[in-house]
């Protein structure tokens, strides 16, 4: 088994969440969204993205924390940073089962 | 998804005697009405159409550097001693992907640059067709925003939204990446694009602007921790209001160093793993951290936890993702950090004995330049030539520096005045970027005198640029500190693995006056202390570009250090 000597404060804290993210439909807005999440420490439990009347898409993400400063209202800002990102915000599981 | 939005083109104009224009005319053009006048470049095959253009625009300056990295950090190094938008072109595939650690620098620095690349025909993209690589995916991590160009119609705006986003807010890199075919393509047409839609506020709440001075007058013990946001927000001057007005000490991060005069009495110096004792030891029992266009650099905090452990935060950025990122807040104010200095007005804090103790500490911590150059002698002791160099050249010098020992010595030993003195690679640590970096900024404001700082191990790295000093003429002042090592690696193996040299002596470096020389640029070499002021002076009258070349004590270390993973307390010393 291998053993990682890491910094105890970004142990995983097993954090799991649903975020809601509106995208315009513009080349590289998914996968981008989709790596920012990845790479600012969650992996993906679940993935879904649907088109909306208006032309944007609707992904609705369900993450779990890798290790790191997790913190799901910071990474929904670091996912309204991005470009052509509408908005980005937790859901409860019932107003995601309802969405969904 | 489609390649632009129905929101972008809102419409299509079309005039049917307007004649038609390439995609590589309306890009040139595009940056002129941008303001753009300088760009740092390197052609090849894919971005032939935009150089056959080029020589038509005689509003844009062409800057061949000798390596796309060097075109990059040359762009770098020009936007951070203007405060405008740096640009630089690079050909598809390899072209581009030695852009990318200058890309990755602008990014982890958030300096406004747009990256140019050409790119293989569209309809050979994603047929593993010669010099293509995909950019546009590699770079996504490390931009702030990018495109690929579909159609030429799209450029005028796309290239207008390109140095909008690259500025705005929080600046940072932007990638254009141009395919040949589109390049050339000629169109009457040009689609109009929306001003982009988000708002981001212009200041904190008033409410909290209320509660930030309500802590700063019960705080016993505040502190200003201030960062490179500071200049990038053009906040200096309301910052040394407000740093005045309250009478709190100040410690800085490196990019934060300038905004506050080096010698300001409220000034304790740079904190972290380098920085300063009287700096760390503030910072540790400071009961309010006032955080201004900080973001809790790992580099600046040691081990998080132990970072500050009995102070309240207010912290003000731009960008509110940096908020409670790594530190959670009492109170935060987003929006504009000049208008939320200004706006802070709690008054003077009293706090007469945490001065005392902040000044006292200075005072007592004081370096004894003439005492470790007696014992380093006949040798240079490297932190006094940097600290009477920075003294000696005129008070508007920008230094730019390399990465390691060096650039630490320059942070806690040269003088800085404004943001613009210091240019260096905080967050990426780039070693390669201090010759670029300083013939781009000598470019940028050839009116001041650039230096740059560089060492053994990083000036290999980019030391092609010298050729583009040679053929532009341009008078930067190079000091190289050459230890014959790597210098922060081979101190890192001393002390943290047991001695173990490996791979970090470099006593087959050539001769790098000589080396210079065959560039055709002046250079000497200066190997003892009493050959030093002389060379100095040499350093800063010759007119045209200049290389000193220093041999310094490779067993010479940065102090004080903490360890990696430990708290700011813990500073080792020699």
């Amino acid at each position: 088994m291998t053993q990682l000597q890491r910094d105890k404060t970004f142990e995983p804290s097993g954090v799991q969440g649903k975020l809601k993210i509106v995208l315009h439909d513009v080349s590289g807005t998914l996968i981008r969204a989709l790596g920012t999440i990845e790479r600012r420490g969650y992996d993906y439990r679940d993935v879904h993205c649907t088109q909306r009347v208006d032309g944007d898409f609707d992904l609705l993400v369900h993450i779990e924390d890798t290790g790191g400063p997790s913190n799901l209202d910071t990474l929904c800002k670091q996912l309204e940073r991005l470009y052509n990102v509408v908005s980005a915000e937790k859901v409860g599981r019932r107003r995601h089962a309802e969405r969904a | 998804m489609t390649t632009a939005t129905q929101f972008e083109k809102q419409a299509t104009e079309k005039i049917a005697d307007r004649p038609a224009k390439s995609g590589s005319q309306l890009l040139l053009e595009s940056l002129v009405e941008q303001g753009v006048e300088t760009i740092f470049g390197y052609p090849g095959g894919a971005i032939m159409p935009v150089y056959d253009v080029l020589p038509t625009i005689p509003q844009l300056r062409h800057i061949l550097c000798r390596h796309e990295q060097g075109c990059g950090m040359a762009a770098i190094g020009y936007a951070r001693a203007t405060g405008r938008t740096g640009t630089a072109f690079a050909t598809s595939g390899p072209g581009a992907t030695n852009l990318i650690t200058a890309i990755a620098d602008a990014y982890l620095d958030s300096v406004p640059v747009v990256f140019v690349t050409g790119q293989v025909p569209s309809n050979l993209m994603g047929t593993d067709a010669f010099q293509e690589v995909d950019i546009f995916g590699m770079t996504l991590p490390v931009v702030k925003h990018s495109y690929i160009v579909r159609d030429p119609a799209d450029i005028p705006g796309m290239v207008a939204e390109a140095y909008f986003i690259a500025a705005e807010g929080r600046p940072g890199p932007v990638l254009i990446d141009l395919p040949k075919d589109v390049a050339n393509a000629m169109t009457t047409e040009r689609h109009k694009w929306r001003p982009y839609p988000k708002v981001k506020p212009e200041m904190g709440q008033s409410d909290y602007i209320s509660k930030a001075e309500a802590l700063i007058r019960e705080a016993q013990k505040p502190l200003f921790y201030i960062g490179g946001g500071i200049a990038q927000g053009d906040g200096v001057k309301e910052l040394r209001d407000l740093v005045e007005r309250t009478d709190i000490p100040v410690v800085s991060t490196l990019k934060g160093l300038g905004a506050m005069p080096s010698d300001h009495p409220q000034f304790l110096g740079m904190l972290g793993m380098h920085g300063l004792k009287a700096a760390n030891y503030a910072v540790q029992e400071c009961d309010l951290l006032i955080v201004a266009g900080a973001r809790f650099d790992d580099r600046a905090t040691g081990k998080l936890d132990t970072f500050a452990p009995h102070a309240k935060v207010i912290h003000m950025d731009i960008d509110i993702a940096e908020i409670n990122k790594l530190r959670k807040v009492d109170v935060y104010l987003d929006g504009s950090l000049k208008k939320n200095l200004e706006a802070l007005n709690p008054g003077r804090s009293e706090c007469d004995d945490w001065r005392e103790l902040c000044y006292s500490r200075r005072a007592m911590h004081e370096w004894d330049y003439e005492g470790a150059q007696a014992k380093a002698s006949p040798g240079v002791y490297a932190p006094k030539l940097l600290h009477d160099l920075s003294r000696r050249a005129d008070d508007s010098a920008i230094i730019t520096c390399d990465v390691g020992q060096h650039q630490m010595w320059v942070a806690q030993h040269c003088y800085f005045d404004e943001p613009k003195d210091h240019i260096t690679s905080g967050g990426l640590g780039t070693m390669g970027f201090g010759l670029p970096a300083g013939l781009g900024a000598k470019l940028g404001a050839p009116e001041r005198t650039v230096i740059t700082v560089s060492g053994d191990g990083s000036i290999m790295m980019n030391i092609q640029e010298l050729a583009t000093l040679f053929r532009y003429d341009i008078p930067l002042k190079i000091v190289l500190l050459d230890n014959s090592a790597l210098g922060m690696v081979r101190q890192w193996q001393e002390v943290f693995f047991d001695k173990n040299y490996s791979e970090t002596n470099m006593d087959d470096n050539p001769d790098f006056a000589l080396v210079a020389k065959a560039f055709q640029i002046d250079a000497f070499t200066v190997t003892t202390a009493d050959e030093v002021d002389v060379g100095i002076d040499r350093l800063l009258e010759t007119d045209g570009p200049i290389l000193m070349h220093v041999k310094i004590d490779p067993n010479e270390n940065v102090w004080p250090l903490v360890p990696p993973g430990r708290s700011n307390a813990d500073m080792m010393e020699r």
